[in-house]
């Protein structure tokens, strides 16, 4: 769906649904995501229909993901850590739960 | 490094170009200013990440082009000005106009802070409109600007089987962006209708303005239509997959059509992002030739409450280059009324005529690009409006034909508008269907009631929040956590 222009120098790791992920230091979780090939990253609440990132500027709430120790955040406005452990939310709101 | 001061004499929210260029003249003035933003870097949507991109990536900037480049000149200005800079911060609540202090509350890394600023600077730029329809909340459906969005901050490209589908000047620039990087996209869809005798009127005194500005964009579209297959006129547009986008269907021509698609990417022009203006109570009016809500303005940027200003595409689309011209014209209408009779008088710099130019190229890019009829009134009710509750079109009608007055009461009886997104991505959608099935104007009918937070905040965060009242509060951040718009420059 994507690819990236330049190559990964020191590559930051982390873990989406025990998928592991290389992303760039300073990429957004929802960029890190897409470009490793990722396009789903939540359900729906009403429908369960599977939904990823739309807008990326913060305004969609479509890229939805729970954060070990952080509860669930908009990947898009979020940066990559070494070492996060990401998982698609388990029926929380955003704000919900830190 | 200085601590964050709690009663700066301006808050400015957004460090685009016209909060930048707010910014930066009101503290050339000596004024003490203090600029909120979410993004870790300065420069809004349009010169999104313009420092790094120019540092570390010289391909990508290539490709985004000259007036994205443009933008560095400004952000190094703004970096210089000593005006106080808050990046990563968002801003939940402007309080009304009825408490007794105006305060402004700030998250940033988890922690909520209010700050009491003498007057505050709306600067937050705009949004794309929403473009409902079938098929569009599957993965693999994004808008154009999320997609510049992904190349600004990381450099990524769209790979594999791109369609683009809507109009507006935004979609055949980034598709030049595509172009320029080697990228092809399969087709363009687009959603445009005939071109109007007010866009040909407009022209000419456009042209006569901006000859450059508009020859370079006939030159991109006269590039994309080259390279690109466009198909015009475009209704009826369906993204198709089970788990993804997996093709697209639409009419054109008065023919059917079905091409296979991975990324789908829609765009259908930019409107305001009044979710702070309005959380704020500042009145608004809908555009009826932009389909889209804006603030009442007098003079460079007063709204209805007096010390509260707005500026740049959160006022009114008119571009980054207006919005720069506009920011340097609001500081002196701020400063006066700062400074009122005390002050040295600055009467408010009369337009120069490069905004009148700039003026007169928006209105040609206004009229020749026109909102879509097929997103604004989504004509098959099957489709989704409210992303967040899976609202359809079809039961905005339904309520609406059942006696449900407006917006507000069609979110008590369908839910809509009542997800994490607060209405974002469906206000617009759910007043335009509500107006036509009442046959009354979307002015009429009225927008949601926006209320504060306008982002998620949690309780918790609210009882940890600093006792600012007493001029403490900078003091309960330990020093060095926030600083200028220089010292955060980490390498330039
Ligand atoms: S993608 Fe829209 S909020 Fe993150």
């Amino acid at each position: 769906m994507y690819r990236r222009s330049a190559a990964i120098a020191e590559p930051v790791i982390l873990w989406f649904e025990d998928r592991k992920i290389m992303a760039a230091p300073g990429d957004s979780l929802a960029a890190a995501l897409l470009a490793a090939g990722v396009s789903v990253f939540r359900r729906a609440p009403v429908s369960g229909a599977k939904r990823g990132p739309f807008c990326m500027i913060g305004n969609c709430f479509e890229c939805l993901v729970e954060i070990d120790g952080q509860g669930v955040v908009q990947a898009c406005s979020t940066e990559v850590r070494q070492g996060m452990r990401v998982y698609m939310p388990r029926g929380q709101s955003p704000g919900e739960g830190d | 490094m200085n601590a964050v001061p709690v009663r700066p004499e301006v808050a400015v929210v957004g460090a685009g170009p016209a909060g930048m260029a707010a910014a930066c003249s009101l503290a050339e003035s000596g004024v003490e200013v203090l600029v909120l933003d979410e993004q870790p870097a300065p420069g809004g949507q349009v010169y999104r990440e313009v420092e790094k991109v120019h540092e570390q990536r010289p391909e990508d900037l290539a490709a985004l082009g000259t007036q994205y480049r443009a933008g560095l000149e400004l952000v190094r200005r703004f970096r210089h000005s000593g005006a106080g800079y808050l990046p990563r911060t968002s801003v939940w609540e402007i309080t009304a106009a009825s408490e007794p202090e105006l305060a402004i509350g700030t998250l940033h890394d988890g922690a909520a802070q209010m700050l009491y600023p003498r007057h505050i600077i709306l600067a937050t730029g705009a949004m794309e409109r929403p473009t409902p329809f079938p098929g569009w909340t599957l993965p693999g459906v994004m808008t154009v600007g999320a997609a510049q969005t992904l190349l600004k901050t990381s450099g990524l490209m769209p790979a594999g089987r791109i369609v683009l589908a809507g109009t507006g000047p935004l979609l055949y620039l980034y598709a030049n962006q595509l172009l320029t990087a080697g990228t092809r996209p399969e087709a363009i869809l687009d959603t445009r209708p005939a071109t109007s005798m007010g866009a040909l009127a407009s022209l000419l005194p456009a042209l006569a303005v901006q000859p450059g500005a508009l020859l370079r964009g006939l030159g991109w579209m006269r590039a994309v239509r080259g390279s690109i297959p466009v198909s015009s006129r475009v209704t009826a547009l369906k993204a198709l997959g089970d788990e993804r986008v997996a093709s697209v269907s639409y009419e054109s021509a008065g023919q059917s059509h079905e091409l296979q698609a991975e990324l789908l990417l829609v765009h259908d022009g930019v409107i305001p992002n009044t979710w702070l203006a309005m959380a704020a109570g500042i009145q608004h009016h809908f555009d009826q030739r932009q389909a889209c809500w804006v603030p009442d303005v007098r003079g460079v940027g007063r709204t209805s409450r007096e010390s509260i200003a707005i500026v740049g595409d959160g006022a009114a689309i008119q571009g980054a280059e207006v919005a720069i011209l506009q920011g340097e014209r609001l500081a002196h209408e701020v400063l006066g009324q700062l400074r009122g009779a005390k002050g040295p008088v600055l009467p408010t710099p009369v337009e120069p005529p490069a905004l009148r130019q700039q003026r007169l190229l928006q209105r040609f890019l206004k009229r020749y690009f026109p909102p879509s009829a097929y997103f604004q009134l989504p004509p098959d009710d099957s489709t989704i409006v409210c992303r967040c509750e899976e609202i359809t079109a079809g039961e905005i009608r339904k309520v609406a034909a059942l006696g449900c007055v407006g917006p507000n009461q069609a979110k008590a009886f369908t839910r809509c508008g009542m997800g994490p997104c607060m209405g974002r991505k469906c206000a617009l959608t759910v007043s335009q269907l509500m107006a036509q099935v009442h046959d009354v104007s979307v002015e009429e009918m009225g927008h949601y009631r926006i209320r504060p937070p306008i982002r998620p905040i949690t309780v918790g965060q609210l009882a940890d929040m600093p006792m600012t009242g007493e001029e403490t509060g900078s003091a309960a951040d330990p020093p060095g956590k926030f600083a200028s718009a220089n010292s955060s420059s980490s390498k330039r």
